[in-house]
């Protein structure tokens, strides 16, 4: 008998021994491979809160050289493939959650909406979908609060034909993050390239029907019920996480304190080209994550892999992210 | 202070017009979203070549960690060993994640779960596999061949429903022959005690009966086009693994070389399942070593759900990456 050998276990068996064993069954034809993947959502609880995590999918692209701003690109690729990736590829993937909490719907943060969906032929602003797969619909979000003013945070607010995705909501931001973007001196300031189209991108969103339902909020302070406000500066200057509680139990909703997590988790010193200060985005990212370790606190991360819960622990000069294992039943 | 129903909130203005007056917002207005209360179907597809994967959840159980659950080593060094991974403290949680593979000509299914008997016993918390599957948009009646890796209740359970019936109707029943043999022998039933003494009885009422509907292989064989078996003996004395190749694409199934990923961290340790652990402790180590070394995307029965990653060796052990679950296939 053959034990194990490379041989035996990976180029299979003679013809014969596949022909014996399929002499015998009806001959059916093969069924339809489904081609997609389980609808994306997931839900835990946080003492009375039920957290429906929901994916928005995926964007592929060649790893840009300056992905990483203050280490060269053969790092990155380097630590790409130890995880396990494609050395040349970044999988960039987006998962805003949906808190009902006392009957409401509040949603974080919205993927990056219909025109998306379009533009990369559905690989991202899965987000609907799985809302509706889930057995909740946009019609039913009570509340939409905004965790910072980038493009896969905020564009799902708007349909593909530039009217609201979310007719039954209000629309809560951070009080400074929305005066940055909407600040003219600032937009005078802005270089050319990258910012300059964030400032165009945000003043289409937030206008019109979304600017009209639209709510500030201050760090600090409780957003809705359970829902606490956290300065987080460096990704964008009005950068906003949250801490989600309920009776003792509570999650860390870090939104992009980092980036996917098997670079800038383990990597906290490493500047994603989208943070638009690193130095702060840094310091920013140290504080969290010192935090997360010493209360144990478990992080809900938007770059993250669905369903983009884990715990955090110390590692090396880093940290390390170990995903929650997926309840079947709760 | 009023309640509205939904039905009001759509047909009435009055009563929207009513609330404003009592500085009620809209979104106040509105009917209160139930909470769903259950988690989502938990299915998982990836690609293998051209074959499509989909890795089935059947539940988890979590109980109080028994004093010899892992029978070579001091209970406080498994018990710190579970903690660490995030389970409860005191407790295990076993988690049980059969597959189906659709090769484009057969749709094949390894190891079945707990069944459904499991389900009603433990209301839900095992024997999800049948409920899964359907919503995955699998028809139990279009599996053309299920694979059995060896022959413990968590992997033949679902063969057939609480009172008899087989679940995949239309199915080859494929079983290692060395399993068989260890199962079926009087002389091995009645000298068996402890875990092996509760499974003759649920071996023979799985098995019995089913006719020409039963092949028995021998490992090494291929079980399905594409999809090789490998003799990983210790845990059971016939139980097996698989090579799944199609094109360039491969996966290690490993079965239960390893339960769930603390005995990849310390491939030295015997949990109690094991028949024999020291052949299953060197199993072990070669199946782990030739995962590692290919870089293999490996399927673990007892890995958390979905169940697939890699192996990497560290320290004198290895550990797991857990895929990244991939929304576009």
């Amino acid at each position: 008998m053959t034990y194990l050998t490379r041989r035996s276990a990976l180029l299979g068996t003679t013809a014969a021994a596949f022909a014996a064993a399929t002499a015998t069954m009806p001959a059916r034809a093969g069924a339809p491979a489904a081609g997609k993947q389980a609808p994306g959502f997931y839900r835990y609880k946080v003492g009375d809160i039920e957290v429906n995590v929901i994916t928005d999918g995926v964007v592929r692209a060649k790893l840009a050289d300056n992905f990483v701003t203050n280490v060269k690109s053969d790092e990155v690729k380097e630590a790409l493939a130890a995880a396990h990736y494609d050395r040349e590829i970044f999988n960039n993937t987006f998962t805003p959650i949906v808190l009902n909490s006392g009957g409401k719907l509040t949603l974080i943060d919205t993927g990056v909406g219909e025109a998306g969906f379009n533009g990369t032929k559905g690989t991202a602003g899965q987000f609907t979908n799985n809302l509706n797969a889930s057995g909740l619909n946009p019609g039913m979000i009570d509340r939409v609060i905004i965790s910072h003013y980038h493009g896969d945070h905020i564009n799902g607010l708007l349909k593909a034909d530039g009217s609201i995705a979310y007719p039954n909501a209000e629309i809560l931001v951070p009080a400074p993050e929305h005066a940055f973007w909407m600040s003219d001196a600032e937009m005078a300031k802005a270089p050319k390239g990258r910012m300059e189209e964030l400032f165009k991108n945000n003043r289409r969103v937030f206008a019109g029907e979304v600017l009209k339902r639209l709510h500030t909020y201050e760090h600090g302070k409780e957003v809705v019920p359970g829902v606490t406000a956290v300065s987080t500066p460096g990704h964008t200057p009005g950068h906003t996480s949250f801490v989600v509680a309920s009776g003792d139990k509570k999650v860390f909703v870090q939104s992009d304190v980092t980036h996917v997590p098997y670079l800038f988790v383990r990597h906290p010193g490493w500047h994603a080209a989208y943070d638009q200060d690193g130095a702060m985005a840094e310091a920013t990212r140290r504080k969290v994550y010192d935090m997360l370790v010493a209360d144990k606190m478990m992080v809900q991360g938007f770059h993250y892999p669905f369903p983009a819960h884990a715990y955090i622990e110390k590692s090396g000069d880093g940290y390390r992210e170990v995903m929650v294992p997926w309840n079947a039943a709760i | 202070m009023f309640t509205l129903s939904r039905r009001d909130f759509l047909t009435s203005t009055a009563a929207t017009t009513a609330a404003l007056s009592l500085g009620l917002s809209p979104s106040e207005l509105r009917a209160a979203t139930p909470p769903a209360g259950k988690q989502a179907p938990s299915f998982y597809r990836y690609k293998v070549g051209d074959f499509e994967v989909t890795q089935i959840a059947d539940g988890a159980r979590t109980f109080p960690m028994p004093d010899q659950f892992v029978v070579n080593q001091k209970k406080d060094d498994a018990l710190a060993a579970a903690e660490a991974a995030y389970i409860p403290k005191g407790q295990v949680t076993i988690v049980f994640n059969p597959m189906v593979i659709n090769t484009g000509s057969k749709l094949v299914v390894i190891d079945t779960g707990n069944g459904l008997g499991a389900f009603e016993q433990t209301k839900g918390a095992v024997g999800q596999m049948n409920g899964t599957m359907k919503a995955a948009g699998i028809d139990p009646a279009a599996v053309d061949i299920v694979v059995i890796s060896h022959f413990h209740g968590d992997h033949i359970g679902g063969l057939k429903t609480a009172d008899g019936k087989l679940v995949y109707p239309n199915a080859e029943i494929k079983v290692p022959a060395a399993e068989w043999a260890f199962w079926t022998d009087e002389a091995n039933a009645a000298k068996a005690n402890g875990f092996n003494k509760a499974q003759f009885p649920n071996v023979k009422k799985m098995l019995d009966g089913l006719g020409d509907k039963v092949t028995k292989y021998e490992a090494g064989q291929e079980v399905a086009p594409g999809i090789t078996s490998i003799s990983t003996p210790g845990h059971t004395p016939g139980h097996v693994s698989y090579a799944v190749q199609s094109g360039s694409g491969k996966l290690l199934v490993q079965s239960d070389v390893t339960n769930i990923p603390m005995f990849v961290d310390h491939p030295d340790w015997h949990i109690s399942f094991d028949n024999d652990p020291s052949l299953a402790q060197q199993t072990r180590h070669k199946f782990l070593d030739m995962a590692a070394a290919e870089k293999a995307l490996i399927a673990g029965y007892h890995f958390w759900f979905p169940s697939v990653g890699h192996v990497e060796k560290a320290g004198s052990g290895y550990r797991l990456v857990p895929v990244a679950w991939n929304p576009s296939i």
